[in-house]
């Protein structure tokens, strides 16, 4: 047996986990939705903002991919429709910062997207702005800090992928009164933001942001899928070090 | 319609991506003729992102916002670096010495900066966080590793004493092996999502 066959199966395994629980649908009701109070917190400060009149920075990532964070990108554009809804971008204070081309583009058409199907021609016309601070990881991180400097933010919120930089933003906004809010999903990242950021994401818990700021049963299907992943996780670890243990790996 | 055969057009890609990845011999040229059609997309979005960027500035020099100033050295550079790339090639060592000369300065100033902030904030950390065990627990192993590291203490090869310091300077590898694996499964799933259509930003909502 092969890594690549190794790889197989744990997709194929959690796809056909994934099926299985969307299908069971409303038989999942004893599964109960998840609350996070930082989540909870970040839509507070954004209505906040809103009231007072402030703008707000969503911060995408400074790369749609990296080697050692692939699906970071792919998970902060599922969460954009959570956060730039209507409400949040009628008033034109949203912005959008990320550090790649594609990653903006994409934050772009789906912001357009998100009132298709409506019926008020003034929603359907998008009000974010799409600001790309620079296009390398240093100039994003220099660019992005002139742009806090020069407006006062009500809040930051920063997904996807950035290195231990992303401080320097967070204490920018938060010297002038502002609220952070960071699922930034790199190592360097998290451990900086430790210090400076109450309401922060650690780990697996930043891919759970959209079914945090808006649960429905698609939600808890997935939770309990990786749920069950875990487990196994946690039981092929512990097998794999008593294998080692008795000689048999 | 739009929306479904967005749906459908974004999940046949990633799964073909899929199937070539682990087929690679069958793939017939398949896996990387898509690949190619990704990297034109990505480096044509790459200039529509840097169209962003110049009309930004361009537009903030125009309305004479705050930060103005910024904006026309920005441009500058912009443009005076464009050229040169023209003119010199990427290769000519003129052209790499002269953009380096700029740039390793400014990198090491923000990170001399970033050294100063990661200081200031981290004596702020039970005044963010409070006396909860995650705060006190990341004090003191900072403080642990830290004296670790200073190489203060000696101790012969071999012993029970440098055993136990290198289990424990292997501690942290453990820690951030957990998080990197429990990130692995959450980005799995949220492929598979996308894949399977189960996620949809791309269309209305979620």
């Amino acid at each position: 047996m092969n890594w690549s066959i190794v790889g197989w199966v744990v997709i194929a395994l959690s796809a056909l986990l994934l099926v299985i629980c969307s299908l069971l649908g409303k038989k999942l009701d004893f599964y109960s939705l998840r609350r996070s109070s930082s989540a909870a917190g970040l839509m507070k400060a954004q209505i906040t903002a809103i009231e007072r009149g402030q703008p707000r920075l969503v911060a995408i990532g400074d790369q749609f991919w990296s080697r050692a964070y692939p699906g970071l990108g792919l998970h902060t554009l599922t969460s954009l429709p959570m956060l730039a809804d209507s409400e949040n971008v009628m008033d034109g204070g949203l912005s959008v910062a990320g550090g790649d081309g594609s990653l903006l583009v994409l934050a772009h058409q789906i912001v357009q997207n998100g009132y298709v199907n409506g019926f008020s021609m003034e929603l359907s016309k998008p009000r974010m702005s799409a600001i790309l601070p620079g296009p390398t990881q240093l100039s994003f991180s220099v660019g992005l800090l002139s742009e806090l400097g020069l407006q006062k933010y009500g809040s930051i919120a920063l997904f996807g992928n950035y290195g231990p930089a992303a401080i320097l933003w967070t204490e920018a906004v938060q010297s002038k009164g502002g609220y952070a809010f960071a699922a930034a999903g790199s190592l360097p990242s998290q451990a900086a933001l430790l210090f400076s950021v109450r309401d922060l994401m650690i780990g697996e818990s930043v891919f759970s942001m959209s079914g945090l700021l808006s649960s429905n049963l698609a939600d808890q299907a997935r939770w309990l899928t990786e749920d069950i992943l875990r487990v196994l996780l946690i039981f092929s670890l512990v097998a794999g070090v008593i294998m080692k243990l008795t000689g048999v790996l | 319609m739009k929306k479904i055969l967005s749906v459908i057009i974004a999940s046949v890609s990633g799964i073909l991506i899929l199937l070539g990845y682990f087929f690679k011999d069958r793939s017939g040229g398949l896996l990387v003729l898509l690949i190619n059609w990704g990297i034109l997309l990505i480096s044509v979005a790459g200039l529509i992102g840097v169209g962003y960027l110049l009309q930004r500035h361009i537009r903030r020099l125009i309305q004479r916002k705050k930060g103005m100033f910024l904006s026309i050295l920005l441009l500058l550079s912009f443009l005076t670096t464009l050229t040169l790339g023209f003119v010199f090639s990427l290769e000519s060592e003129f052209f790499r010495e002269l953009i380096l000369n700029i740039q390793v300065p400014v990198e090491a100033s923000l990170l001399a900066l970033l050294a100063v902030v990661l200081f200031t904030s981290s004596t702020r950390l039970i005044k963010v966080r409070g006396w909860t065990p995650l705060s006190i627990g990341f004090l003191c192993s900072a403080l642990v590793f830290l004296f670790l590291d200073l190489d203060l203490l000696k101790t012969g090869s071999g012993t029970l004493a440098a055993e136990l310091i290198l289990f424990i300077r292997r501690l942290p590898l453990a820690g951030a092996r957990g998080i990197l694996l429990g990130m692995a499964l959450g980005g799995l799933i949220v492929g598979l999502r996308v894949l399977l259509g189960m996620d949809r930003p791309f269309g209305e909502g979620k």
